[in-house]
């Protein structure tokens, strides 16, 4: 039984919906957006052509896309949801064959104005997917394993194609994502429980096996994950990036350099400062008080998720906006995490921050969604 | 769960009564149990909602916690932590008796790619065969590209060299620091300090092993961590083993040699202050020199002539029988000895250089200061083989040398394996059997220091063992004026150095021909002196390789004419170094003025 329970007369239609848009999102998107732009162009030593100035042409395409994904009304974008993943899914499997007859790890298919990867757009779909399963779903069998093994295996589908690209990051968060989806839906606790304890066995039974007789993994492989879990053990090597990311965090201080001042991240020490690690040039220049700011606008942003989200009587918009929410929250922890040394090294961006076309691009769609979502919840 | 029914038969029977549709009735119970379900779910969706925000809320304020710490954190470059908890690169620097450096350390990088971090391939293996001549770009390129994620590059850069590899910019290089062993004085005692090489190597640091020399004789001392902030200080002065390395080095082009070696030792302590051979090499760059199949081991720059020589070192040896004729009182400095020449023994005829005969008697002095081949002999033959084999023993000719070089120790003296009378007649004036200059040394200094056996060694101011007399006082000086004589009157007259009194014995060896017999025209000629005469202080000897002096009519072989003058030399200019005061030898006064006492 489904919850969706639009009274049209309720829902505003033509321009008016301008109105009923959440404005204050919008903003504080924009807010975000636009230290990033400052970054890019503190980054390039002053060169505003660089990297900042396409990525503000790449931000008001977005907002456009936006304006008209949330103009569209929920109900469609529930009833696509089901293609979407398909062509997404499509997408992926394109990439997979490109990549195998291509060269090396092709993640990305090339639209001629920007380079899409299938697996970014793939981060929207699958929770758009599972929002609308759940809606079609009769809340009696949410937790029937027959039920529960589907969706289950509408995540696993794509995490395992982006796995095999390689592409870590981004399968973890789809799981992520996904998971969340589904424990927002009601899923039984136990599933995630027994999930939780399988996995937990599996690491167990690994790293305890190591140095015994019948342990699981080559030698060399367990020096791969140590490095991986440890990458500080070799700052030369791999644990390049995160030793200096930490120098620039702690020279900036509680008030930073100033702007523009930042050496450690413009004096080429990082190779991935415009992208993944635009957050130490921030914490570098503005010090303490600069990061925790960005913070704040982050939590607003996901506070106003939550509350749209809890406020939609409509179980897809609900599940859609937590799903969002989420692969929000995944994008700002991971890669903060990543830049503070707390977490490995994975590719992930830092949203309408980092120097990027398709996060920021499928991040806007998402936020469209959510605004469409907000735009024709049922009053 | 207790459900209610949709249809209660209560309300259906009162509905009926009433004439009402009881349909209705259940459409009711319908919709308040759907809304009931719908409210279940919606809180429960909510709940989780606010699972989800808290652990939202807990990961944000673990990102600010961890942000503020790092802002709190003063920034550190990374560094060789634990002071190297996984290669001990710590080695203890060589210094000369004076406190002079003669190896330490140096801080310098290793260069090592990780090819899967490289942005080009390609265009680094070109950039880095262009600085670094011994590379080629496509080998680099086979190796960058062919899987393996990490390869060693250089053991060693240069600053120059690792800013050009800096400016290549490629995130694959990589830098790892090390120290390296740096002997600042570059080709000086080189024979003694040997060299280091790389041990266990890694990233962050690098053991430095030695591989040859005191390098190596030491290696567990300057390794020690314990130790490693004492150097070790060497009996060496490196002012003393500069003069000698350079008059050597003159000495052996001048009279033609191949090779050259030189020892000085103090008497007392056996203390080496200066050591050099011939050719040389630089212990920063130990070269590896391939040599023909037919060659000499002396031949490689690498070798040590004055401990990994053995020579049969002639006449040299001639003052060992003399002192220990004396010693046993067999024979006196005056002693008159049959020296006819040639001297048969058995099928064996024993001859004088160039077919001389200084007999049918000479005294021991005469016998020493002539050089008589026969005169010896019979010296020799009155002491017996074993008194004899027990002196030279004793004297330390006949055992590798304790020295602390690695080499010493494998270098073991040629001896016959049986001792008949033939072997203690040719081993009394040097033939027979073989020593290194050395061994030499030592034995001289015992000679000349009172009688007292002595250990050569390279390590300044160690505690010594008390004293072991191997030879009677009188013997040795004795022989020491007998040596003394040689200069002044003998086969060593160019070795005359004014005020410094030296006293000494020339040597001329054959050298022996590979297979059996000896050379007509190689020899190996060698200077065993002491100096000053009245006290010995010092011991120096000279050997030159295969040494011919040409200014006269006939080319010339005799130590005299050739280890001699560049003995001289050395003593001329490293006595006044050493701290030795030039004495002026008063003559005997004449009679008419002599003023009886």
């Amino acid at each position: 039984m489904s919850f969706l329970e639009y009274n049209v007369k309720t829902v505003p239609a033509g321009l008016s919906k301008v109105l009923y848009l959440n404005w204050a999102l919008i903003m504080v998107i924009t807010a975000v957006a636009a230290i990033g732009w400052l970054m890019l162009y503190s980054i390039a030593g002053g060169d505003i052509g660089q990297w900042a100035e396409p990525q503000m042409k790449r931000y008001l395409l977005g907002l456009v896309v936006m304006f008209a994904v949330a103009f569209t009304p929920i109900w469609f974008w529930r009833n696509m949801s089901g293609v979407a993943y398909l062509v997404a899914m499509l997408l992926l499997l394109l990439v997979e064959f490109f990549g195998a007859v291509g060269m090396g790890a092709q993640r990305w298919i090339d639209l001629g104005f920007m380079r899409l990867q299938p697996s970014e757009l793939m981060k929207v779909t699958l929770v758009m997917m599972l929002a609308a399963y759940y809606d079609w779903l009769d809340d009696k069998r949410t937790s029937r394993p027959l039920w529960v093994l589907i969706p289950v295996l509408l995540i696993v589908a794509p995490t395992v194609l982006v796995l095999m690209q390689p592409n870590l990051g981004t399968s973890v968060m789809l799981l992520a994502a996904g998971a969340a989806v589904m424990f927002a839906a009601g899923v039984s606790l136990w599933y995630f429980a027994a999930v939780g304890a399988m996995v937990g066995g599996i690491v167990t039974a690994v790293f305890t096996s190591r140095g015994t007789p019948w342990q699981l993994l080559h030698d060399y492989q367990y020096t791969r994950i140590d490095t991986f879990l440890n990458p500080g053990a070799d700052p030369l090597g791999a644990g390049y990036n995160i030793i200096q990311a930490k120098i620039a965090l702690g020279s900036g201080g509680w008030t930073g350099k100033g702007f523009m001042q930042g050496t450690q991240s413009r004096l080429n020490f990082l190779p991935e400062k415009h992208t993944d690690f635009i957050f130490t040039t921030l914490g570098e220049e503005f010090g303490f008080v600069g990061a925790m700011s960005l913070l704040v606008l982050y939590g607003l942003v996901l506070l106003f998720f939550m509350v749209a989200a809890i406020q939609n009587k409509d179980r897809f918009s609900s599940l859609l906006i937590i799903g969002v929410a989420v692969n929000f929250f995944l994008y700002l922890a991971v890669n903060l995490s990543m830049v503070m040394g707390m977490a490995p090294v994975v590719g992930v961006p830092l949203p309408f921050l980092s120097y990027g076309g398709s996060a920021t691009l499928v991040l806007l769609v998402a936020v469209g969604l959510v605004q469409s979502a907000i735009v024709h919840r049922p009053r | 769960m207790t459900r209610s029914p949709l249809r209660p038969l209560a309300r259906i029977l009162q509905a009926r009564a009433k004439g009402e549709n009881p349909d209705g009735i259940e459409r009711e119970n319908v919709r308040l149990r759907n809304e009931a379900t719908r409210d279940r779910a919606r809180t429960r969706a909510q709940v989780r909602l606010l699972m989800l925000s808290a652990g939202f809320m807990a990961a944000f304020s673990t990102i600010g916690v961890q942000m503020g710490s790092l802002a709190a954190s003063v920034p550190t470059e990374p560094r060789r932590s634990g002071a190297g908890a996984e290669v001990s690169a710590t080695r203890a620097d060589i210094l000369d008796r004076n406190g002079r450096v003669l190896a330490t350390n140096m801080l310098t990088h290793a260069l090592y790619a990780h090819p899967k971090d490289m942005m080009d391939p390609a265009g680094t293996a070109a950039k880095l065969a262009a600085i670094f001549p011994e590379m080629k770009a496509p080998d680099l390129e086979r190796r960058f590209t062919d899987g393996r994620s990490f390869l060693w590059l250089r053991r060693v850069l240069s600053p120059e060299q690792m800013q050009a590899v800096h400016d290549i910019g490629d995130p694959g290089l990589l830098f790892g620091p090390r120290e390296m062993r740096l002997y600042p004085n570059g080709t000086l005692a080189a024979h003694i300090l040997g060299g280091a090489a790389f041990g266990d190597e890694s990233v962050r640091s690098a053991q430095v092993i030695g591989t040859a020399g005191i390098e190596l004789g030491m290696d567990a001392r300057l390794r020690d961590p314990a130790q490693a902030a004492t150097p070790l200080t060497l009996s060496i002065d490196l002012t003393v083993q500069a003069t000698m390395e350079e008059i050597l080095s003159a000495g052996m082009v001048m009279m033609n040699a191949k090779g050259a070696a030189g020892i000085l030792m103090d008497v007392h302590t056996g203390e080496i202050v200066a050591m050099a051979s011939y050719p040389t090499f630089d212990p920063n760059d130990r070269p590896n020199p391939v040599l023909p199949k037919d060659a000499e081991p002396g031949d490689s720059p690498l070798f040590n002539r004055a401990v990994q020589g053995l020579y049969e070192l002639g006449s040299t040896f001639k003052i060992f029988a003399a002192a220990q004729g004396m010693d046993l009182g067999l024979v006196g400095p005056e002693t008159m000895v049959d020296a006819n020449a040639p001297m048969r023994w058995g099928k064996h005829q024993i001859k004088e250089f160039e077919g001389k005969n200084y007999g049918p008697l000479l005294s021991v002095s005469d016998i020493i200061i002539k050089s008589s081949n026969v005169g010896t002999a019979h010296i020799a033959l009155m002491i017996g083989g074993d008194r004899q084999q027990a002196f030279l023993r004793a004297l330390g000719l006949m055992d590798p040398s304790p020295v602390e070089l690695a080499e010493a120790a494998k270098v073991k003296p040629l001896v016959p394996p049986k001792w008949p009378d033939i072997v203690t007649i040719t081993a009394s004036y040097g033939h027979g059997m073989s020593s290194s200059p050395l061994n030499l040394a030592a034995a001289y200094a015992t000679i000349a220091n009172g009688g007292f056996k002595v250990t050569p060694t390279l390590l300044h101011g160690t505690t010594r063992p008390a004293q072991q007399r191997i030879l009677g006082e009188q013997a040795s000086r004795a022989a020491t004026h007998m040596l003394r004589r040689v200069v002044t009157e003998g086969t060593a007259s160019f070795g005359e150095v004014p005020g410094y009194a030296v006293a000494g014995k020339t040597g001329t060896a054959d050298k022996p021909r590979r297979g059996g017999g000896y050379y007509d025209d190689k020899v190996i000629n060698t200077f065993a002196s002491v100096f000053p005469a009245n006290d010995p202080a010092y011991v120096l000897i000279v050997t030159l390789d295969e040494p011919v002096e040409t200014t006269g009519p006939k080319p010339r072989r005799t130590a005299g004419w050739t280890a001699v003058p560049v003995a001289a030399e050395i003593i001329r200019r490293t006595a006044p170094l050493l701290g030795l005061r030039p004495q002026v030898e008063v003559s005997p006064l004449d009679d008419i003025t002599a003023v009886k006492q």
